[in-house]
């Protein structure tokens, strides 16, 4: 094999490779949009009027795990602290911070417009690292919000969204190292526990 | 009935080994690359300077007193009458007469494209706009929406640190930085003290305009507020750290 024909083929292999790697960041782009789109359409399409909270919140969650491994992004917040836990404590955390934040999900968007979902850029921030930055328009306001991904050995998984500039792994890490500064992992959970059973977001609080 | 003879056992089983080591190799090293990934520093930090944690907690359970049981209630019934358009044009209307803060900032930073923006926006929405109600110039190119500017972020332009935390009664989070900010947002406001130009203003009105406008800009950030809320696990934590996260994006944009 001459020289000449030798980088022609490497260029080929690197071109097809390059190619490759764009298209697969660029179908996560419409998985991404697929995996919103029907979690919206449980709480706003009327097949789904009939179904409690408690079940948007699990055809929601089905909706959300049919596509995205939603362990990876609270694994991610939770940081360090994970080998602060055993086993037990380990696996029934991630549960409750999932239900939690499904639970603040369906409530959150409860008695409003749907809101319009467009995906825009898709950015590489890093190795196996990408962002997909998405607006969205709800009742007339515009906001942005960036979904961070990294390529893991089970494929494209969220880890981060951050919204207005606050990324809400962060926001739990920075909740999660306060907690554990004088808590430990059966405290998170009773606390977790005690969350999910309030009705009311505001019932906590009391003077 | 004739088997076809496996050539070179030997280095076949060889291969295959190698395949199956390397599969395997990677497949280890790609767990072990996912487990680092999770205890990696998180892009935005998460440290606040918090010193007076117990205080600030204690102002935080009783703003949050506050909130659930006056403020809310006044808002509820303010959007329950006011119709969107109107909530909506009052809620222009004070964000219009921010004006000066938002220029002063702007020319603070240097950011004269900003206070271009900032003075073509004032100008048209002031009188095509029926003083601030309505917002005419989104729809006059080079004049669209801006992020607003303040004060504080002027201070951290200019690289002063955030200082510590503080959750202030009745107004929220904030910080020593932002404190400052805050008397000086007052400062370049025409219309608040120390340098108010409506000499005879009682302070009845001036209290019925700021309570107004506290009210009109209430809304949006109950409802933040109530999300952030509902999904945090320590609440306190969750507007500390949204609230620094949220500072230090607006500084460095």
């Amino acid at each position: 094999m001459t020289m000449k024909s030798f980088s022609y083929r490497a260029f080929l292999v690197l071109g097809l490779f390059f190619w490759a790697s764009v298209s697969a960041q660029e179908a996560e782009k419409d998985k991404l949009q697929g995996m919103i789109d029907a979690a919206l359409d449980v709480i706003y399409t009327d097949t789904y009027t009939t179904l409690s909270a408690y079940e948007k919140q699990s055809q929601v969650r089905e909706k959300l795990e049919s596509r995205y491994d939603l362990d990876v992004m609270i694994r991610y917040a939770i940081g360090k602290n994970w080998r602060r836990m055993n086993k037990r404590e380990q696996l029934e955390v991630l549960e409750l911070v999932k239900q939690l934040v499904l639970k603040a999900y369906v409530i959150g968007l409860d008695g409003k417009d749907r809101p319009s979902v467009t995906l825009g850029e898709l950015t590489e921030i890093g190795k196996a690292r990408i962002e997909i930055e998405s607006i969205i328009v709800l009742d007339t306001k515009t906001y942005y919000i960036l979904y961070r991904l990294r390529q893991m050995d089970s494929g494209w998984q969220i880890y981060d969204i951050v919204a207005e500039n606050i990324s809400v792994s962060s926001n739990y890490r920075g909740q999660i190292d306060d907690h554990f500064r004088k808590g430990s992992g059966a405290d998170l959970i009773a606390r977790l526990k005690d969350l999910l059973v309030k009705d009311e977001i505001n019932e906590d609080t009391k003077i | 009935m004739k088997t076809r003879k496996f050539k070179r056992p030997r280095a076949w089983a060889c291969l295959i080994g190698l395949l199956t080591v390397t599969t395997l190799t990677a497949q280890v090293r790609n767990l072990t690359e996912d487990e680092a990934f999770f205890y990696e520093e998180v892009d935005e930090s998460t440290d606040v300077y918090d010193p007076f944690e117990s205080v600030n907690r204690f102002t935080f359970v009783f703003n949050d007193f506050v909130f659930s049981n006056t403020v809310q209630p006044l808002v509820d019934a303010y959007t329950s009458i006011a119709p969107d358009p109107v909530e909506e044009g009052t809620s222009n209307f004070f964000h219009n007469l921010r004006y000066p803060v938002r220029l002063a900032s702007n020319l603070l930073q240097c950011r004269f494209k900003g206070a271009w923006v900032e003075t073509g926006r004032f100008a048209i929405n002031s009188t095509v706009g029926i003083v601030g109600i309505l917002t005419p110039a989104d729809d006059y190119e080079g004049f669209t929406p801006i992020k607003s500017e303040d004060v504080g972020q002027v201070f951290g332009a200019w690289g002063i640190g955030e200082g510590p935390y503080l959750v202030l009664p009745f107004l929220g989070p904030s910080n020593l930085r932002d404190l400052a900010g805050f008397f000086g947002d007052r400062a370049v406001n025409p219309l608040k003290e120390p340098f108010g130009v409506i000499d005879d203003w009682k302070w009845e009105r001036q209290l019925a305009l700021s309570g107004t406008g506290y009210i009109a800009r209430s809304p949006q950030i109950i409802e933040r507020y109530k999300q952030l809320k509902g999904s945090s696990i320590d609440p306190y934590s969750s507007l500390k750290n949204g609230y620094a996260q949220y500072r230090r994006g607006a500084v460095a944009e």
